[in-house]
């Protein structure tokens, strides 16, 4: 038997042990060249959670309100570069003709959406020739046969080319990686520049956020890519501009 | 076996050379690439290293406020002092909920505790499910690199391990290999109770885990089953949310030479609602093992900013001549050679600290600074003076001479003069083996120096 | 105003390498510097720090540091990277403040020769003549420890007659595996790393290949010539001195 509280207690002890025996043995930095010598006062620090001796602080570039044409731009261009697709669309009316032209040109039949209400618009207004999934009830095995898995997410980073899906917001987890085909809605509006403004705006009320950059890949044989060994193959992306 | 023994043995092995050969410098290119995309590599160097010398500082601090709000979240914080307990916990959460097959995703933790056997002692089985893992697992192997632990073997010898294993036709095709792999795992993952993975950073100030991965494989280990169990040493912990950003720059281009790897999951908690997506339960295990003591001085408490990125594997000399599995252990490359006796005892490993040219070059590439030499030196001083691993006494008796006669400039020119008179070869069998031994000069410096140089005077 | 200079010398140029040390001395008496040598200087005890013998090792530091500590020359330049390395390291071997400062003022005073060259007198043309086509290796310690790597460069392309050759990218920078005890105590790793290095300087097509540090000059040399090679290993000090008009 395990008492976890017991060896808390016994660890906790060995860490301040150690940390005492470092400090009376001549202070941090008194051991040649040994300890970078790091921007900052990093050991003057005091209590938990009360400095900041590592992060910078950022100027946020703010919301990306109207996102310019370069934020859009480069976010692209980081898609393509990390291999994933993506369709520029305005309104809800063209998103769905887009959806069904990247559902048929993939051969994908079997096709579930996630909750987010604009899925289920977009996906109802899909034609004939599609199977339409419904996740709730959906065993292991049914949803390991589906073709494709249609997603909004809630942020995107034009500087990695990453979207951000946060679960507090939709089912979005499984469907943007079972499926060999993953589909994403992003509106333009919620595009970040850098990683540090995405990490700052993501809900962190999502017991679950996944951040995802391009399709899945390994490289774990001979270091040559191979794309969709685990995850989907395809990723794209559907990027909704506001209708003027 | 010894170090000096397994390395022989991976210099005759040219299909092994080969393959490094290929991987290391293919590793390097795509690192320095990678690292040209960020504008201030050094800047972010600084900060990351500051950050992690911050939260090692208070460590008990910041792994109290992790724990905290972690549970807050509704995850379930188990303390395990060493491997045995480790083993001890998530053995018996799997036990308790009947699990047969445990998913696993990369976790060098559960290869440092030895997990697999473990659970494998409880007639439960582990199913590795990162591509290089369950290759290495196949082959009743161990990982080679922290990275990428298949490294050592190539398509062809994979192409024959799969023919065997899973009935494949024999084939050479990577992306053949690789669908291969796909197809067997997801029925493992169609029918797994429970997962393991490990844990890159985690947040005290969340209680946030994140995992970092390419595949999809971790990311399917931690929604698909019922009850996730991440398992994570106590170092990996930082203070805020938004430190994350520095440590996301630094190791995907360091370890893979990407700007992001294509996945990062970052876990609060298990699911809120019933009706949610994900595990029903999340369980993470603190893992000391030996870490804690690390804290006790500057030079070894900053093995513990180690981010695991593998970029001083791929720089190092010797890693590139023998691979990984010659140190021995399940952390191999200079940073295995300085965290192996650390965390398993110097008597074991005592020959680690010696694997090195001191070249210096795994302290350029590492992402947080870590004075990977100076680790060495320091384990080295420690081996000599604790007397550990084999007894060294010629070599103790040489260095004691050498001091003696190096402390004394007459007797240091008798002996040298006498050397010389009787051509003495030092023996060292050991060198002109392989190489021709320069001999001593017919004179030497101070002695063209007193007959000759002092005199002359600048022009 | 003349500099005054104590040459550290460092036992294996001492012993092994007269050649590299006299040279020195020639170099920094041509660019106007005085120089002497004092002859109670041994070994650094570089060897016993590296295999973890620190009391060994101290024992030599404290001798060194006095011997130094009677000089009131302007600067101690040492034909050796690793060397001068190893004089800035003096100080994590002390405990004592005293000993630290007096390591620590060692270490401050020392330059290795190619960098005391070109840093502190700002010359790169030392009127040296040695018509040969040659490579550069970067010793790793002069390199990664002292952050040399320009100027051994702008020396040698002030050199008449001397044609610089870089190494492929992949190896310009390679470690030799000398090491120190490493290349006796794991011999074939040691001589695996060599012969990449070797390959490479081979593969450059030169007739010399130069370093500042007659440790891997041994190391590299010794390959050399039980391979048949025709390449020669010279130390940087020697080609500066080097007034010759035909090839070596
Ligand atoms: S020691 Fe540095 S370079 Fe090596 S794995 Fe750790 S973080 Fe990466």
């Amino acid at each position: 038997m395990i008492r976890t509280a017991d060896a808390r207690r016994e660890i906790l002890r060995a860490i301040r042990e150690s940390l005492a025996e470092s400090a009376a043995g001549g202070g941090a930095a008194r051991e040649g060249p040994v300890e970078p010598r790091a921007a900052g006062p990093g050991s003057a620090v005091g209590s938990t959670g009360s400095a900041d001796p590592g992060a910078k602080p950022r100027g946020s570039t703010g919301p990306a309100a109207g996102a310019s044409k370069d934020v859009v731009s480069s976010f692209t261009e980081r898609l393509a570069a990390v291999g994933a697709q993506c369709t520029v669309v305005r309104g809800e009316a063209a998103a769905a003709h887009a959806l069904a032209d990247i559902l048929t040109d993939a051969a994908a039949r079997r096709v579930v959406g996630s909750d987010a209400p604009l899925v289920q618009r977009l996906l109802s207004a899909l034609g004939d020739g599609f199977v339409r999934e419904r996740l709730e009830g959906l065993s292991r095995d049914g949803l390991f046969a589906c073709d494709a898995g249609v997603t909004t997410a809630q942020w995107g980073i034009a500087e990695t080319g990453t979207l951000v899906l946060e679960s507090a917001r939709e089912k979005n987890r499984l469907l943007s990686l079972v499926p060999p085909i993953h589909v994403a809605l992003l509106s333009s509006t919620c595009l970040c520049d850098s990683l540090g403004d995405a990490l700052a705006r993501m809900s962190r009320a999502s017991h679950a956020i996944t951040l995802i950059t391009g399709p899945s890949r390994t490289s774990d044989i001979e270091l040559t890519l191979v794309v969709g060994v685990h995850g989907p193959q395809v990723v794209h992306v559907l990027l909704l501009e506001e209708e003027p | 076996m010894s170090f000096e023994r397994s390395a022989r043995a991976a210099l005759a092995d040219e299909q092994l050379r080969g393959a490094l050969r290929h991987a290391t410098t293919l590793f390097g290119e795509r690192r320095r690439a990678a690292m040209a995309t960020l504008p201030d590599w050094e800047g972010a160097r600084d900060r990351a290293r500051a950050i992690k010398d911050e939260t090692l500082l208070h460590l008990d601090r910041y792994l109290e406020e992790f724990t905290a709000n972690a549970e807050r979240a509704g995850a379930r914080v188990h303390w395990a002092r060493d491997a045995a307990t480790a083993c001890e916990i998530i053995g018996r959460i799997a036990a308790e909920r009947g699990a047969r097959t445990v998913v696993k995703s990369k976790s060098m933790a559960s290869e440092e505790i030895h997990l697999n056997a473990a659970l494998a002692a409880r007639g439960i089985e582990p199913v590795e499910t990162d591509l290089g893992e369950y290759i290495i697992q196949l082959a009743g192997e161990a990982p080679s690199h922290i990275v990428a632990p298949a490294i050592h073997k190539t398509r062809r010898q994979i192409g024959a391990l799969f023919a065997e294993k899973l009935g494949m036709e024999p084939s050479d095709d990577v992306a053949k290999l690789a669908a291969a792999a796909r197809r067997a795992l997801r029925r493992r993952f169609a029918e797994a109770d429970l997962g393991v993975s490990g844990v890159n950073f985690a947040v005290a100030e969340t209680g946030t885990i994140l995992i970092l991965e390419n595949e999809g494989n971790a990311r399917l280990t931690t929604s698909l089953p019922r009850t996730h169990i991440a398992l994570m040493g106590i170092e990996k912990v930082i203070p805020r949310f938004a430190d994350l950003e520095v440590f996301l720059q630094l190791l995907p281009r360091s370890g893979t030479g990407q700007v992001l790897t294509a996945y990062q999951s970052l876990l609060t908690g298990a699911k809120r609602r019933p009706e949610d997506e994900g595990p029903a339960e999340l369980h993470i295990v603190l893992l000391d093992n030996g870490r804690s003591g690390m804290l006790a001085a500057p030079v070894t408490r900053q093995s513990l900013a180690c981010i695991r990125c593998g970029a001083c594997l791929n720089a190092c000399p010797v890693y590139r001549q023998i691979g990984g599995h010659a140190y021995g252990s399940v952390y191999p490359g200079p940073i295995g050679a300085v965290l192996t006796p650390q965390l398993f005892g110097l008597g074991r490993s005592s020959e680690l600290p010696y694997a090195s040219s001191l070249c210096g070059a795994c302290r350029d590439v590492c992402p947080v600074k870590i004075d990977i030499p100076a680790l060495l030196l320091h384990l080295r001083a420690e081996v000599v003076a604790t007397r550990a691993g084999k007894p060294r006494l010629l070599e103790r008796l040489a260095f004691s001479a050498y001091a003696a006669v190096m402390a004394r400039p007459r007797l240091f020119e008798s002996v040298v003069r006498l050397a010389r008179m009787l051509r003495v070869m030092l023996p060292l069998g050991a060198w002109t083996k392989w190489r021709d031994l320069r001999p001593l000069a017919p004179r030497s410096f101070r002695e063209e120096w007193r007959t000759r140089l002092r005199h002359e005077v600048a022009r | 105003m003349t500099m005054r200079v104590s040459l550290f010398v460092t036992c294996l140029a001492d012993q092994l390498w007269p050649a590299a040390a006299a040279g020195a001395v020639e170099v920094l008496r041509r660019v106007g510097c005085s120089v002497e040598f004092d002859e109670r200087q041994t070994c650094c005890g570089q060897p016993a720090f590296n295999t973890g013998y620190r009391p060994e090792a101290r024992a030599l530091a404290r001798r060194l540091i006095e011997v130094f500590e009677s000089s009131d020359a302007d600067a101690i330049v040492s034909p050796s990277g690793s060397c001068t390395a190893m004089l800035r390291h003096y100080e994590q071997l002390f405990e004592d403040a005293g000993w630290r400062a007096r390591a620590r003022r060692l270490g401050e005073r020392t330059h290795e020769l190619s960098s005391f060259l070109v840093n502190r007198l700002g010359v790169e043309d030392v009127g040296a003549s040695f018509p040969a086509r040659l490579t550069w290796h970067d010793a790793c310690h002069g390199l990664r420890d002292l952050g040399i790597r320009d100027e051994p460069r702008r020396l040698l392309r002030r050199v008449r007659g001397a044609e610089l050759v870089e190494l492929s990218p992949a190896s310009v920078e390679a470690c030799c595996g000398f090491g120190g005890t490493f290349s006796v105590k794991y011999p074939e790793l040691s001589v695996a790393i060599l012969d990449e290095k070797v390959d490479a300087i081979e593969r450059a097509g030169v007739d010399v290949v130069v370093s500042g540090d007659a440790s891997c000059l041994l190391q590299i040399g010794g390959r050399l010539s039980r391979r048949g090679s025709s390449v020669r290993p010279v130390h940087l000090a020697e080609v500066l001195a080097s007034r010759r008009s035909s090839p070596p």
